[in-house]
């Protein structure tokens, strides 16, 4: 039975699921306006946010006979995706109508994408999994396919289907292998399954492999990183953003948590544990210097931050690693999440404020001579990229110290030497824009778009994060330490 | 230690400078950025007066101020900021090179003069901070902090090809940083493994660096080590240098070449020594020997050199050797040399420099292929540019000379070799420095010398003879009184 309680500690995606019918009936009433679809979109998101910030459970809880956890970590995970919402309904309006895609479905399909990808990072059932990451991914590729007279547009969206419901089919196979193995598609189960267990495990290894390689293929790790590039540069800039951010954070939680699906500290599973730490290492080895070198040879600055998401990729599969040997090191894969999807958040918004008019995204070349132009916006992509290059005073230099102390401390020495081989090169790469901004000058014909005030603020508010949180980073890391990966 | 809260003003001030150029006029921007130094430059020996003053050895060591803020507990970072008789010399050359960099005129005061300003104060913040701490990662991120102004104060005022020196010059030095910072990252790992909390501070992790086999920690000394050679630059680390000396404006040269490469010399004597003395121990040869391939073979290329700006460049690796043989000697009066030739090699790298820039605004592009005669033209300028000259071949009397002295004395027994090849810098120095001087200032008088303009050009002005004449009492004055800089060891 579900009972009156079960409901109370669900308010926040209740509000969220109440918020998307309701978008959803005004976008059906009034067709040709989109703009109450997007403020009862913003209301829902607020609404939403303000529900599970305000109401963060101390302990956990498994609801639905194992179906959901609700706990800390899934009410930061819903709050993250709402304030991401709101930050990019507001950053990126302008664009849309620019761009001639402000339709108020734009507006329901967020909110569909935003509740799948919360519901995946609390679900606790294999099943359930399956479920979220389909509501998160359909709305995906709609989403993706916006633009449709841009050949380009179709192209991601067709690619990120065929290559997303492969995923979906993968992802299923691997669950029923595990079905079969264990007699069960409860995670919790699994896990007690875990601790004691004899006889063939063949089955299972299978389906764990198949799972894994599922949510590497979501979070484009090398070497199923080849969609990555296409489907960001063919989506509308703002698409591009919320895949990166919000869609990226909910794989790394699911990963994180389908990683330590068998109790690893069991010395039943040592051995299986050094094998996944030898996938780990390789994968994370390989997206690193796969996305950083092949970084440095981009045009085109969408598909330079898909490979810089890659490279990101391997980031975070450095933290995970460290957790392989110590599960409370969790903390820094929550702060790289959480870094990175600020940084890239306010890099997106920015970049759909400043692409120059009817383009199909910005190429390099563009930002040529910007301090001239527009000294403010240069002062913003600097302290992006630096951030993203992980200099000091900017959130992205502790993202990275927290990853590489956490696999440091685990042992594996040569690994973060070559992460941090592989940041040398990338941070060359993100230099280059900045370079081409300050030292060289304007082409006078580059007529710019400029953004809307809104967009800029979202900008700035971003940006003022990224240096606070750079300097002062204390509350996050104290907040983001206390959450465990619940089993 | 009445004035121990008042350390972190040595970071404050320049902060605030940097903040404050935002809202003074354009036009003013250089009056400001003479002013703000001198600002510093008066704070800086108000702190470091105790201790730069100090009469005994015991009096010195007891007078290091210490200041200690938490920051980041997780990360065992804090604002743990010392001033004693090792720092306390590159942070007072620190604001009086950012005095003399401020003082030259050119096009960054007229193309985004506030932006300049501001970033020269930030680079003396984060030069200041890098000097101060005594805890890893805030020396970390203050050294890395420092890449940002320099990058964009060479990538907007720079010349020609400034775009790939300077990435050639981020990409070495981040390399060489980031390398640091994985073994500074080892060494908090050691130290929580050891004891359940996490710590960078100096003290803490050379107590854990103390209890490992030197073995171990080979591999995290040789981190510290590429971080701080390409930052020096020992050869054979120097191949930014030249370029990015030759296409950066010259305040930006002059930071560089008197106060960037004693971020290295220092990092070295503060933190490479103490944390890894028995690991440099076993290589010290191979240090030495890197050390004095570096002095001869950087004044080869000097004397080979076209350009005023790349012999200047040239001979400052050459000198920097120097430097380094005083630091591998690895004995705390070996160290002190190293620092004595350091201010010394500062004060004279930034003197030639803003001479250079001087005679550059009288006639561009001069090429040391010809023959100039400027000193009839000039003849304070050239008097002061004499001094100069013979300061960096290290002429007794100078502090140049103390250094190369002390350093060549106390770097013998390590290995005998290494220092008589070392010794022969002097010669070849002598031989560029020379030529240097004979094809600028001597040989007939170049009608098209006068100006650009067609006014003739004065020669020294009043400020430019006042910041001179106290460079040049500066150095003679302690050329005479080495002992200030021995008796912190």
């Amino acid at each position: 039975m579900v009972s009156f309680d079960q409901l109370s500690v669900m308010m926040p995606w209740l509000v969220l699921s109440v918020g998307i019918l309701v978008t959803m009936m005004v976008s059906v009433i009034r067709v040709n306006t989109k703009r109450p679809a997007q403020i009862f979109a913003l209301l829902t998101l607020a609404a939403t946010f303000f529900c599970s910030i305000t109401n963060i459970p101390t302990s956990s809880e498994i609801i639905f006979h194992g179906a959901m956890e609700i706990s800390a970590l899934s009410y930061l995970s819903i709050a993250l995706l709402s304030g991401l919402g709101i930050f990019f309904i507001l950053g990126t309006s302008r664009y849309l109508t620019k761009e001639e895609i402000h339709l108020s479905d734009y507006y329901h399909l967020l909110l569909i994408l935003i509740l799948g990808a919360s519901v995946l990072m609390s679900a606790k059932d294999l099943i359930v999994m399956f479920i979220a990451l389909e509501v998160m991914s359909l709305p995906a590729y709609t989403l993706t396919g916006f633009r449709r007279n841009d050949p380009k547009s179709n192209e991601a969206a067709i690619k990120y289907y065929i290559l997303g419901g492969a995923l979906g089919a993968i992802f299923l196979m691997g669950a029923s292998f595990i079905f079969g193995a264990t007699g069960t598609t409860q995670l919790a189960s699994i896990y007690t399954w875990s601790q004691n267990v004899q006889g063939d495990l063949t089955l299972f290894y299978v389906g764990h492999a198949l799972v894994l390689i599922a949510f590497l293929f979501k979070v484009a790790a090398v070497p199923f990183h080849f969609w990555k590039p296409d489907v960001y540069e063919g989506a509308p800039t703002s698409v591009t953003g919320i895949m990166a951010t919000m869609i990226t954070a909910a794989a790394f939680v699911v990963l994180a948590r389908l990683i330590h699906l068998v109790d690893l500290g069991n010395t039943q599973w040592l051995a299986y544990a050094e094998n996944l730490k030898r996938l780990i290492r390789l994968v994370s080895a390989l997206s690193l210097i796969v996305g950083s070198t092949i970084l440095i040879t981009q045009t085109n600055l969408k598909r330079m931050l898909a490979y810089s998401s890659i490279s990101h990729t391997g980031y975070v599969l450095l933290g995970l690693l460290g957790t392989l040997s110590d599960p409370s090191r969790i903390y820094s894969v929550w702060i790289y999440i959480f870094g990175y999807s600020l940084m890239t958040s306010g890099l997106f918004v920015l970049m759909s404020q400043s692409e120059p008019k009817a383009d199909q995204g910005t190429e390099l070349i563009d930002l040529t001579g910007m301090l001239k132009r527009n000294p403010i916006n240069t002062l913003f992509w600097s302290i992006f990229f630096f951030s993203m290059a992980g200099m000091p005073f900017t959130i992205g230099f502790f993202t990275k110290y927290f990853v590489f102390m956490s696999s440091m401390s685990a042992g594996e020495a040569i690994y973060v030497v070559i992460a941090a081989l592989c940041a040398v090169v990338s941070a060359y790469a993100y230099l280059r824009p900045v370079g081409l901004m300050v030292m060289r000058d304007a082409d006078p014909s580059a007529a710019e778009w400029r953004g809307s005030p809104v967009g800029h603020s979202m900008v700035f508010i971003s940006a003022a994060f990224v240096i606070v949180w750079g300097v002062m980073p204390n509350a996050i890391i104290q907040f983001l330490k206390g959450i465990p990966l619940q089993h | 230690m009445e004035n121990i809260d008042t350390l972190s003003v040595l970071l404050t001030v320049p902060f605030a400078g940097a903040l404050l150029s935002w809202v003074i006029p354009k036009g003013l921007q250089r009056l400001y950025a003479i002013f703000g130094s001198w600002v510093v430059l008066a704070l800086t020996i108000y702190e470091t007066a105790s201790v730069l003053f100090a009469t005994t050895a015991s009096q010195a060591s007891s007078l290091a101020l210490e200041q200690k803020l938490p920051w980041v507990p997780e990360l065992g970072l804090s604002l743990h900021l010392r001033l004693d008789s090792v720092s306390c010399w590159f942070v007072a050359l620190n604001a009086v090179v950012a005095l003399l960099a401020f003082s030259l005129r050119g096009s960054w005061y007229r193309k985004n003069p506030r932006l300049f300003t501001s970033l020269g104060f930030f680079l003396v913040f984060a030069l200041n901070a890098a000097f101060l701490s005594a805890n890893l990662i805030l020396f970390y991120l203050a050294y890395e902090a420092v890449y940002v102004p320099m990058i964009l104060m060479v990538g907007i005022w720079g010349y020609r090809a400034k775009a790939t020196s300077v990435y050639r010059f981020f990409l070495m030095s981040f390399f060489g940083s980031v390398m640091m910072l994985v073994s500074i990252i080892y060494l908090v790992s050691l130290y929580h493994a050891q004891t359940g909390q996490y710590s960078s501070s100096l003290f803490d992790l050379i107590q854990v660096t103390s209890t490992q086999s030197p073995e171990s920690l080979r591999w995290c000394f040789w981190g510290f080590f590429l971080a701080f050679a390409v930052k020096v630059p020992l050869f054979p680390f120097h191949g930014w240098l030249k370029e990015v000396y030759v296409n950066a404006p010259m305040p930006v040269t002059i930071w560089m070449s008197a106060i960037l490469s004693k971020l290295g010399v220092f990092g070295f004597i503060r933190f490479v020594g103490p944390l890894f003395s028995e690991v440099a121990q076993r290589d010290q040869g191979l240090l030495l020997a890197l050390a004095a391939i570096s002095v001869i073979y950087a004044a080869l290329l000097a004397i080979r050199s076209k350009g005023p700006k790349t012999l200047l460049a040239y001979s400052s690796i050459s000198h920097l050797g120097f430097v380094m043989v005083g630091v591998f000697a690895l004995t705390p009066s070996g160290n002190s040399a190293a620092i004595l030739l350091s201010v010394g090699h500062g004060i004279v790298s930034s003197m030639l420099f803003y001479l250079l820039h001087l005679i550059e605004e009288r006639k561009e592009a001069l090429s040391l292929d010809t023959y100039h005669g400027f000193a009839k033209l000039y003849p304070t300028l050239f008097a002061a540019f004499f001094i100069g000259v013979l300061a960096s071949v290290s002429l007794p009397g100078t502090l140049n000379f103390a250094g190369e002295f002390l350093v060549l004395l106390h770097a013998y027994p390590a290995s005998a070799f290494c220092t008589i090849l070392a010794s022969f810098g002097v010669i070849l120095g002598a031989v560029y420095m020379l030529k240097f001087y004979q094809r600028i200032g001597f040989g007939k008088e170049n009608p098209d010398a006068v100006t650009t303009s067609g006014t003739a050009v004065k020669d020294l002005s009043g400020y430019d003879f006042l910041v001179l004449l106290a460079l040049v009492a500066a150095l003679v004055y302690f050329g005479f009184q080495p002992a200030i800089f021995l008796k912190g060891n």
